[in-house]
């Protein structure tokens, strides 16, 4: 599914990840941790692809991005669903209207996809909420129309930056459990954050495991922390 | 104000924010480019059309002035009529009537005055045939049958006028580019505004896959919208000022008129729009394409 090795990389001349080697299964489930700074975002930038690797192999669905074309990059890149901390919904359109928008871009027409779509907001317990913007809605409710979107497309890979880090802890337990579920259907779900609480709170639920990110160096811990 | 969004797709919403008075001010600026571009453009036809009446006819026209005694005047008259009847290249020619002379000095003699007795030469007018006569030849008969005749093909104050008109003509066409240069400059800047407003939106979308063909149609339909709305107004109001411009009167028989008439009205009105929307779409795409490639 993923696998990285002795990837490196950082900016502006300065090397910020160094020499990261990991497979990451398809259908685990991983927590990457890390004090602020240790490049948890930067290495989940260069899963979704919007960073390529200064040296080292990185293989993503089996797809090496340094030897793809751009057409072949947005290919890989509509494969992979992205939840930020910060949601990034388009504030112009509704709830609904973002959880499609992957759909659309796909090019795929509206009522091939309106059922399903409709399914997802079911799902994500959005139904109520679904004709509203983003604006008018609240944190948790942004965090998951934003799941949401992540996975309408089908995708294989599930990657969140800190999803829990803007919404309160009832909230984070709740997005948590949607991203438990969807680890359930198949889904290889990695979850960057530094809330070691929301970390413990799987157990039992998931067989998750840890990777912790620390001064450019990346250890590998295991179910149980 | 919220702009009426003429671009919603069938599937959904446009992914581009509509962006309230920014919008209008790229109208507006659409706009005045295409009213000045119809003013530039009718100003070029009419110096055209002018340039060409005044080749074709007074190309094709040509006077002999006789200054000569008062009593000799008629007969020598006669003698230069009869040299111009028999030259080759003329095609006819006609003495003018005491009225038209008198018509001719009413501008410096004022109305109802009499010409008789004053020392006026004759004007005989004559129709060219093909390229004229052989003026130096011409010429020399005339010195030598009606002493006093002096052949004169305009040629002196007519090429002036003509290069007059077709430097007019040029400048009125070269204006238009400057008009259509400056529209395709204002647009791009628009396109540029509109992107780095939205950058955040740019961002997003890559984000869930989207190419930037697909972001750049998305900016560009938009703009070139705009950009043959504003066109088509200016355009309209540009044309609607020309035919409120009043009637040249006589002038307008020397190819004097601004108006483009009826079937230039129309071209007006068609091309203007659709060549500020086809600039508005190639230089939109182009600061697009180019600004997005700066995006990170």
């Amino acid at each position: 599914m993923i696998s990285l090795n002795d990837v490196s990389f950082g900016y502006d001349g300065r090397e910020t990840l160094m020499g990261l080697t990991v497979d990451i299964a398809p259908g685990s489930f991983h927590f990457l941790t890390g004090p602020s700074g240790a490049g948890k975002t930067t290495l989940l930038k260069m899963l979704y692809l919007e960073h390529m690797p200064w040296s080292g192999k990185l293989e993503i669905l089996g797809f090496e991005p340094a030897e793809m074309d751009e057409a072949e990059a947005l290919a890989l890149r509509r494969r992979i669903g992205i939840v930020f901390q910060e949601f990034r919904l388009l504030d112009h359109i509704s709830v609904v209207e973002n959880i499609a928008l992957p759909l659309r871009i796909s090019g795929r027409r509206l009522d091939d996809y309106r059922a399903d779509v409709e399914q997802l907001i079911k799902w994500v317990g959005l139904n109520h909420r679904m004709h509203a913007l983003p604006p008018q809605i609240s944190a948790g409710e942004k965090q998951r129309a934003a799941i949401a979107r992540a996975v309408v497309n089908s995708t294989d890979l599930i990657l969140a930056d800190e999803p829990t880090g803007n919404v309160d802890p009832e909230m984070g337990a709740r997005i948590l459990r949607l991203l438990i579920e969807l680890n359930r259907l198949g889904k290889t779900v990695v979850i960057a954050t530094h809330d070691l609480g929301l970390i413990r709170s799987t157990k039992g639920q998931v067989q998750a495991r840890t990777l912790r990110l620390s001064e450019g160096q990346l250890s590998q811990g295991g179910s149980e922390l | 104000m919220k702009l009426p969004d003429l671009l919603r797709p069938a599937d959904g919403p446009p992914i581009v924010p509509t962006e309230g008075w920014t919008a209008w001010i790229t109208i507006a600026a659409a706009a005045a480019m295409g009213f000045l571009a119809v003013l530039c453009l009718a100003a070029g036809l009419a110096a055209g059309r002018l340039a060409a009446t005044w080749h074709s006819d007074l190309a094709g026209l040509a006077t002999l002035v006789l200054i000569a005694d008062p009593a000799e005047m008629d007969n020598l008259t006669e003698k230069a009529v009869a040299v111009l009847s028999t030259t080759p290249g003329i095609q006819a020619s006609r003495v003018l009537s005491a009225e038209e002379h008198a018509a001719l000095l009413e501008p410096w003699l004022g109305e109802n005055s009499s010409i008789e007795g004053l020392p006026a030469p004759r004007l005989i007018e004559i129709d060219l045939a093909g390229s004229g006569p052989d003026v130096p030849q011409l010429q020399a008969r005339l010195d030598q049958s009606a002493p006093g005749a002096k052949y004169d093909d305009h040629q002196r104050w007519r090429e002036p006028l003509f290069d007059a008109t077709r430097a007019l003509e040029f400048l009125a066409w070269t204006a238009s580019v400057l008009v259509i240069l400056t529209a395709g400059a204002m647009i791009s800047l628009a396109a540029q505004v509109s992107l780095a407003g939205n950058a955040e939106v740019v961002r997003v979308v890559r984000l869930i896959g989207a190419a930037d063909g697909y972001i750049a149609r998305a900016f560009v339909a938009r703009i070139a919208l705009r950009g043959f709305a504003g066109g088509a107004v200016g355009a309209a109001i540009g044309t609607m000022a020309l035919a409120a411009i009043p009637d040249f009167g006589e002038a307008a028989a020397l190819g004097i008129n601004l108006t483009p008439g009826n079937l230039g009205s129309i071209a007006l009105l068609i091309c203007v729009p659709i060549g500020t929307g086809i600039v508005a779409l190639l230089t939109a795409w182009v600061a697009v394409r180019s600004a997005l490639r700066h995006l990170p």
